[in-house]
């Protein structure tokens, strides 16, 4: 008799959840490349944001990529990719809804738009988690007023950018310094080149330049050569890096979460990829001290704000 | 932040590969986590937080200098003196005063090792010569006390070499250098980089025909290795293995008793480092290194004089060898608190049949502890304090304190006061020497007994120092006002027969000495220093006058004077002249009768080459463009020197 009872809760409850799920459709789908700390924090950040807009939890649906590729749920209004993975997979899939593909630099998009042969358009668009150049220069010329040459070491195919960075360099009054890594043996001739004469080295992401091999005598030998580096993460500054500036995932969270809200308003998704408005400054306070200089976090946030808010 | 490091941690090791195999720029090379790099013990001291004056001497500097050797260039130090002679066993340095034949009051260290010699006396001079001038990185010359950091022999100053790092001398260079003088240097050093280690292999000598009136050829050959590994666990593995021979020629044909003849000294080394950050705030490093040192010097002694038709071996020679063990935890709090603090184990052990009268090894051990505490209560302030105990196993315990306050001004200014006391235990010859010479079984002098009766001798120093650095006017000043009582002075006895080791005199050295670097404009590099010295004779103990008399000896001139101009040319020419001018002074080999004044001007003109994709360096250097000065001895002289460098770094 019990037996029978239970089965039959269990049928009730199971045409409950089908009747459910086939109700809410989600308005917005979160695609992240994996479940570590960042994506977690990134998504959580962009979910409350949907919330304190007024958008459902229950709207709302979170996975992951190895679940994506198993099963694919029913289009939503809006898709998010969290990292390059996810982002490649829908760039591939080409879902029937708009897809912002945000925590992943802006080469890892440019990559997955030439695999796939999309363009970036309101249905594929991005929010990039590099800093634009602008910045990054601007935070110099904040952090260090007399400084003239900045060094900056490109990975492989990376030197194609160099021309982009050259004109934001001048456009802040700097001479930049550059050489190509092609292969990891020709770091160090490449690293003492660019550190020859430099006031700063400015890292821009590269596996092939910056990873957990070369950082120890990368930033060794520009200590020695008394180059302090500008770094793009906090783990960076932690090592040795003089200082960084970076979106946490957060950040990328709650403006991934305005600019969904626009799409669930009716509006489109930008036609080109943008960056993050909000940045974090984090500074090595010993290495600062060490090298004699004074730089504060909060002060240089503040300046390189309203800089970036004067028209 | 905090937060951050969490997924770091999470991400650590993660590759950024893509579904199709190939690796690009990903948001993981934002998150990944990488190692500690510049942790607490890597990152120096302020010069305007150290406790005392410090010196630098850059790559750049030890180039344009000219320098063949680290005791050349210490002449451009203030409050050194230094001698090119091969005469003791090689050229050398002391700081405030040169007192026997040996400078053994100050240390010398290598990469972290102590390189003073444990056969000569706790001598400088082979450890100066241990590598290759163009292995160096910088010379940290620091100038007073500082037992409490580094050690006894720390008496009066440090002498520390840094060597360059393996990744910055990737490739191949080759120097050569001819001249005047039989002036023969050359040098091939090879760096390589393997995955996570990094290596540099270097040969070299170093060869000229000493000074004017010396005995013969004095050749230095070198073969120094370094071995990096920096695992991405953070840890860092550092080996280096060397090896120097040092050929000279000493004595004089018409001396009996210091007869012409060929020495040749040897020393190896190994040094294993390594350290490992435990995290941000606290670094643990360990450190073995072993030494070994061999001596061959022997001549003939006739017997002529006393009716005898024969002779005996005068003989100085031996071997020594030196185990040290260091561990040291470098601890920080923000920016408020840093200590430093470890211990050290030391053995060493000198052979000598001559020269002990006895075949077996004379051992010393010494346990150390130090620490230093770096307190910064405010912006303006930095207090220093720091000790060394100290263990020897022949002269007992001590206690090497020291304080030092420096006072940020204003911007760029700094005021320090402080004071130390050090002591030096004597070494094993001034404890344990037994010359004697027997013929036939008979003997005929003993003409060395270390009675043993020989406490160690301290220094009080007490001193005040300011540092300027104005970079609007490129200028940077530090002065150095001292004062260092030196109580039971450990001299030779030269009135007693046989000869004795004694604590003797107690005098002061007090003075100023500053050092005035101006570089007005780009490609112009200008440094002056001076040093006023002066001793006072507090009390003559049993003899007089071994140390310091007035009448005779002066181990230091009253004022010494360098001037040192670097300019570039154009064309990138760099035009060097460096000017000394010391007053009158003992030198060290010279005993008590006789003074000199030396003056000596060298210049330096070196072009940039290109040979196809090498970089290349052409430079014509001419020493002691005036008058020979005496050095060393009254018989000896430098004269003129001009030889052509060509160095090639690929």
């Amino acid at each position: 008799m019990l037996l029978r009872l239970r089965n039959l809760f269990a049928g009730l409850w199971l045409t409950f959840m089908v009747a459910l799920g086939a109700c809410a459709q989600s308005s917005v789908v979160i695609v992240s490349s994996d479940d570590g700390a960042a994506y977690a924090e990134a998504a959580q950040a962009l979910v409350q944001e949907l919330e304190r807009g007024g958008v459902s939890r229950f709207s709302i649906r979170r996975i992951n990529a190895s679940e994506w590729r198993d099963a694919r749920p029913q289009a939503p209004r809006l898709y998010v990719t969290l990292g390059a993975e996810a982002a490649d997979l829908l760039a591939r899939f080409v879902p029937g809804a708009p897809v912002l593909c945000a925590l992943l630099p802006r080469n890892s998009f440019e990559a997955i738009l030439l695999r796939t042969g999309r363009k970036v358009s309101s249905q594929l668009s991005a929010l990039f988690l590099d800093q634009p150049a602008q910045r990054q220069f601007q935070l110099i010329r904040l952090a260090f007023p007399s400084a003239r040459r900045v060094g900056v070491l490109w990975g492989p195919d990376q030197a194609k950018d160099g021309g982009e960075w050259r004109t934001q360099a001048q456009a802040a009054g700097f001479q930049l310094v550059d050489a190509e890594v092609g292969t990891e043996d020709l770091l160090f001739p490449a690293l003492k080149q660019v550190l020859d004469g430099t006031d700063l080295l400015l890292a821009v992401p590269s596996p092939q330049v910056y990873n957990s091999r070369t950082i120890q005598n990368i930033l060794l030998t520009s200590f020695r050569a008394n180059v302090p580096m500008m770094a793009f993460s906090p783990a960076y500054v932690r090592a040795g890096a003089l200082l960084a500036v970076y979106v946490t995932p957060s950040q990328v969270g709650v403006q991934a979460a305005h600019l969904a809200r626009a799409v669930l308003e009716g509006k489109t998704l930008p036609a080109s990829g943008v960056y993050s408005n909000d940045f974090h400054i984090s500074v090595n306070e010993h290495v600062a001290h060490s090298l004699d200089l004074s730089l504060d976090e909060q002060d240089l946030s503040r300046r390189l704000r309203q800089r970036e808010a004067r028209p | 932040m905090n937060r951050w490091m969490v997924w770091c941690a999470l991400l650590a090791g993660s590759a950024s590969v893509w579904a199709d195999g190939t690796v690009g720029v990903s948001e993981r090379d934002f998150l990944t986590d990488v190692p500690l790099v510049l942790s607490v013990s890597r990152l120096p001291q302020r010069l305007d937080d150290t406790p005392g004056a410090v010196t630098v001497l850059d790559r750049e500097f030890i180039r344009l200098s000219g320098a063949r050797d680290v005791a050349d260039l210490l002449r451009l130090v203030p409050g050194f003196q230094t001698s090119m002679s091969f005469e003791s066993i090689a050229p050398q340095a002391s700081y405030h005063g040169g007192f026997s034949s040996y400078s053994n009051r100050i240390q010398v260290l290598v990469d972290g090792r102590s390189a003073y010699s444990a056969y000569f006396i706790g001598s400088v001079e082979p450890g100066l010569q241990s590598v290759a001038i163009d292995d160096i990185e910088r010379i940290e010359v620091l100038r007073g006390s500082n037992s409490a950091a580094y050690g006894a022999r720390a008496f009066l100053g440090v002498i520390n070499i840094v060597t360059r790092d393996p990744v910055d001398t990737l490739g191949t260079q080759l120097g050569l250098s001819t001249g005047s003088n039989a002036i023969g240097d050359a040098r091939a050093s090879v760096g390589w980089i393997a995955d996570k280690a990094n290596f540099r292999l270097a040969l070299d000598r170093r060869s000229d025909a000493g000074l004017a009136g010396s005995n013969g050829t004095n050749r230095i050959d070198r073969l120094n290795f370094r071995g990096g590994l920096r695992p991405a666990s953070g840890d860092d593995f550092e080996l280096r293995l060397g090896t120097m021979t040092l050929n000279a020629g000493k004595g004089d044909p018409n001396q009996v008793d210091n007869l012409a003849r060929d020495t040749r000294y040897g020393s190896s080394y190994l040094q294993f480092d390594w350290r490992r950050s435990l995290d941000q705030d606290h670094d643990l490093a360990l450190s073995f290194s072993h030494g070994d040192e061999t001596y061959r010097d022997a001549f003939p002694y006739s017997l002529q004089a006393l009716g005898i038709n024969d002779s005996i071996a005068i003989d100085a020679s031996g071997a020594s060898r030196s185990d040290a063990l260091t561990l040291q935890h470098t601890w920080r709090k923000g920016l408020q608190w840093r200590m430093v603090w470890g211990a050290e184990l030391r053995r060493e052990q000198v052979v000598s049949r001559p020269i002990y009268n006895t075949d077996d090894a004379l051992v010393t051990n010494f346990a150390r502890l130090f620490g230093n505490l770096e307190w910064r209560p405010g912006k303006e302030l930095v207090l220093n304090a720091g000790a060394m105990a100290e263990h020897s196993s022949t002269s007992g315990a001590s206690l090497a304190p020291r304080l030092m306050l420096n006072w940020h001004v204003a911007d760029g200014q700094t005021l320090r006061v402080g004071a130390s006391r050090a002591y030096r235990p004597p070494s094993t010859y001034e404890q344990f020497a037994d010359v004697r010479y027997s013929w036939n079984g008979h003997l005929l002098e003993v003409a060395t007994l270390a009675s043993g009766n020989v406490q160690p001798e301290s220094v009080f120093s007490r001193e005040v120092g300011y540092l300027g650095v104005l970079p609007q006017l490129g200028l940077n000043l530090d002065v150095r006002a001292f004062h260092e009582r030196i109580d039971q002075f450990i001299t030779q006895m030269n009135s007693t027969r046989p000869k004795d080791y004694a604590n003797t005199e107690n005098f002061s050295i007090h003075g100023l000495e500053y050092q005035l670097k101006w570089q007005p404009w780009n490609g112009t590099r200008i440094m002056f220093n001076q040093t006023y010295l002066n001793f006072s004779l507090i009390d003559h103990g049993i003899e007089n006058g071994l140390a310091v008399d007035y009448g005779n000896a002066l181990p230091a001139p009253k004022l010494a004077s360098t001037l040192t101009w670097f300019q570039k040319l154009p064309g990138n020419l760099d035009l060097s002249i460096m000017h000394q001018d010391s007053g009158t002074m003992t030198p060290q080999r010279t005993g008590h009768d006789h003074q000199a004044a030396m003056t000596r001007t060298d210049l330096r003109l070196a072009a940039p080459l290109r040979l196809g994709a090498q970089r290349a360096e052409l430079a014509l250097v001419v020493q002691n463009l005036g008058l020979p000065y005496m050095d060393a001895d009254p018989a000896y002289a430098f004269q003129r020197r001009i030889f052509v460098t060509i160095k090639l770094d690929q």
